[in-house]
């Protein structure tokens, strides 16, 4: 039997706003609020959406060994981050995955250096206690000390191009929070009594780790809190982005936004099968060859081995905003009509539409004037071989037969990567 | 979600297990799907249709909603012929969302059996089958 669901510090708010409620990760959780999913989603993309995401789970590790911990268990080298191959800096993040020895997904993260021997990583709902254990397992008795913070640090997530906007208003010398804060840059920190926490402040004094990362390929923040201050902290950014067109979030926006950027749900894109051939190379250690791996790390000997025979995860985009069943019964067919795998995901990105044979975003600056879209389905299949971008698929849940190609990318013209001067001008 | 005080339910309908609705009219009847249903579903993002013409059984399934979260049959609440579908749902399916009763109504048919409408649920049966 399921235990009873968790909630989060938000859940109040959520209850109280009439948000429709299902369980993800151990924990009840808003999945769509009255606006419903596609204004949500398109807030996201023209304005901003706030979403409670407090049900991630934060851990530290500090203390002597706490980076070469990170280089064994973590997919991504920590001395060679970012185009110019240089040591993740303080301040820095970089997305990876934790592996077991046969090269499977235990659980995706993001790493966060805060010092030399000092780092932040944030995991999925759920999975602070196994991310957790295995690091201490890795450890062993050296001495570095590995916390789980599960349920003790609220995150919201205030994603699109109105964040920084938004933002700036509720922050104390926003310009001083916004200064250097590139992409996968973070600052601050969530308790009061950490010498970090000088750098972010509300302007009511309440401090936060404010980190330029998100889940939906739009520009935005995550921002850690202490939990009793994530619902003053919710109040006060829907009221200062309402005039932005700031609404809350729930879970299926962030999906649909998260499939439309190309980035994988853990346990479900990405999991218990090997961890390569897949649209994230970015999350493993490569060498320029392509092959092997600028560290050894766990895991790395059974990828390297697996690389002949393990499945292909390619991401899809189809015709229209139909969609299939995701799941081991729904069969991917290839041009031929030969059953070649299955599909991971199948979500509707709301935001996007085919205009002339390309993929359009309601944020394309070259979109046609009262571009409307209904949305294509979008997402993940795991097939038998590799297939170049364009190649036909059809999708087949048994009840519905899908047509859909091949992507390299999916919605165009995303802005996560923009900077804080084109954003906070 | 919408608590079963906030739904909106017409008297003058009859209502389905499934959570269809029909409106009985001169010749024919019209079907839908409830406040109930849309609210539980989210935005509907695609709606299928039969052909006009076609014949189906009390309980068949006539066409699929498609939500965020899944695709949705819907039944037949009573057998007949199907005499009219909404196109405008094709182009604007968010009406079955924002106007279940009114322009997000699905079918007409020409009912084979008048006592399967007489079988359907009133709105106080319908409101005690979702629990209000």
């Amino acid at each position: 039997m399921n235990p009873e669901p968790r909630t989060t510090p938000l859940y109040p708010r959520h209850r109280d706003a009439g948000a429709n409620m299902g369980d993800f990760g151990g924990y009840r959780m808003p999945l769509w609020y009255p606006a419903g999913m596609r204004r949500e989603h398109r807030a996201v993309i023209l304005g901003a959406g706030l979403f409670d995401t407090s049900h991630m789970a934060l851990l530290t590790v500090a203390g002597a060994g706490a980076h070469r911990l990170l280089q064994r268990t973590f997919t991504k080298d920590m001395d060679r981050v970012g185009p110019a191959d240089r040591p993740l800096a303080d301040g820095r993040c970089a997305y990876g995955a934790f592996l077991d020895s046969r090269g499977h997904v235990i659980d995706d993260a993001i790493v966060c250096r805060r010092g030399p021997e000092d780092y932040f990583v944030v995991v999925n709902a759920g999975m602070g206690p196994a991310v957790a254990g295995h690091l201490a397992a890795e450890a062993g008795a050296s001495g570095l000390v590995v916390t789980d913070l599960t349920d003790r640090v609220a995150k919201l997530d205030l994603q699109g191009p109105a964040s920084a906007w938004i933002l700036g208003r509720v922050l104390e010398a926003p310009e001083r929070a916004f200064q250097g804060l590139g992409y996968f840059g973070f600052k601050g920190h969530f308790d009061r009594r950490h010498p970090g926490a000088a750098a972010v402040h509300l302007d009511d004094g309440t401090p936060l780790l404010l980190s330029r990362t998100g889940y939906t390929g739009e520009f935005g923040f995550e921002l850690f809190v202490e939990p009793e201050q994530a619902a003053a902290l919710w109040d006060r950014l829907l009221a200062a982005g309402a005039d932005f067109g700031l609404i809350p979030c729930g879970l299926a926006a962030r999906d649909s936004l998260r499939a439309g950027a190309v980035l994988p749900l853990s346990h479900q894109d990405i999991g218990d099968w090997p961890f390569v051939h897949h649209p994230w190379p970015f999350a493993l250690p490569y060498a320029p060859d392509g092959r092997t791996f600028t560290k050894d790390f766990i895991g790395a000997a059974a990828l390297i081995q697996a690389a002949a025979s393990a499945p292909h995860t390619l991401a899809f985009v189809g015709r229209d905003p139909r969609k299939v069943a995701a799941g081991p019964d729904t069969r991917v067919l290839d041009e031929v009509g030969r059953a070649i795998g299955t599909v991971l995901t199948c979500a509707t990105d709301t935001a996007i539409g085919w205009v002339d044979g390309l993929v359009v975003s309601l944020a394309s600056p070259g979109r046609p004037e009262g571009f409307d879209p209904k949305g294509l389905s979008c997402g993940f299949v795991r097939v038998e071989r590799p297939l170049p971008a364009g190649s036909l698929l059809v999708l087949d849940d048994g009840r519905r037969r899908i047509e859909v190609a091949v992507a390299a990318d999916i919605r165009p013209d995303r802005t996560a990567r923009r900077s804080m001067a084109q954003m906070w001008g | 979600m919408k608590e079963i005080n906030e739904l909106n339910l017409p008297e003058d309908l009859r209502y389905a297990d499934d959570h269809e609705w029909l409106r009985p009219l001169e010749t024919a009847a019209r079907i839908g799907i409830s406040d109930y249903a849309q609210d539980q579903l989210g935005d509907i993002v695609y709606v299928e249709l039969p052909a006009v013409g076609r014949q189906l059984a009390k309980g068949e399934e006539f066409g699929t909603v498609e939500s965020v979260k899944a695709v949705s049959s819907l039944y037949m609440p009573v057998g007949g012929e199907v005499t009219a579908v909404n196109e405008q749902l094709a182009e604007a399916p968010e009406l079955v969302n924002t106007d279940p009763y009114g322009q997000g109504w699905m079918i007409e048919v020409k009912v084979a059996d008048p006592a399967e409408v007489d079988a359907l649920m009133d709105r106080a049966a319908y409101l005690k089958a979702l629990g209000g």
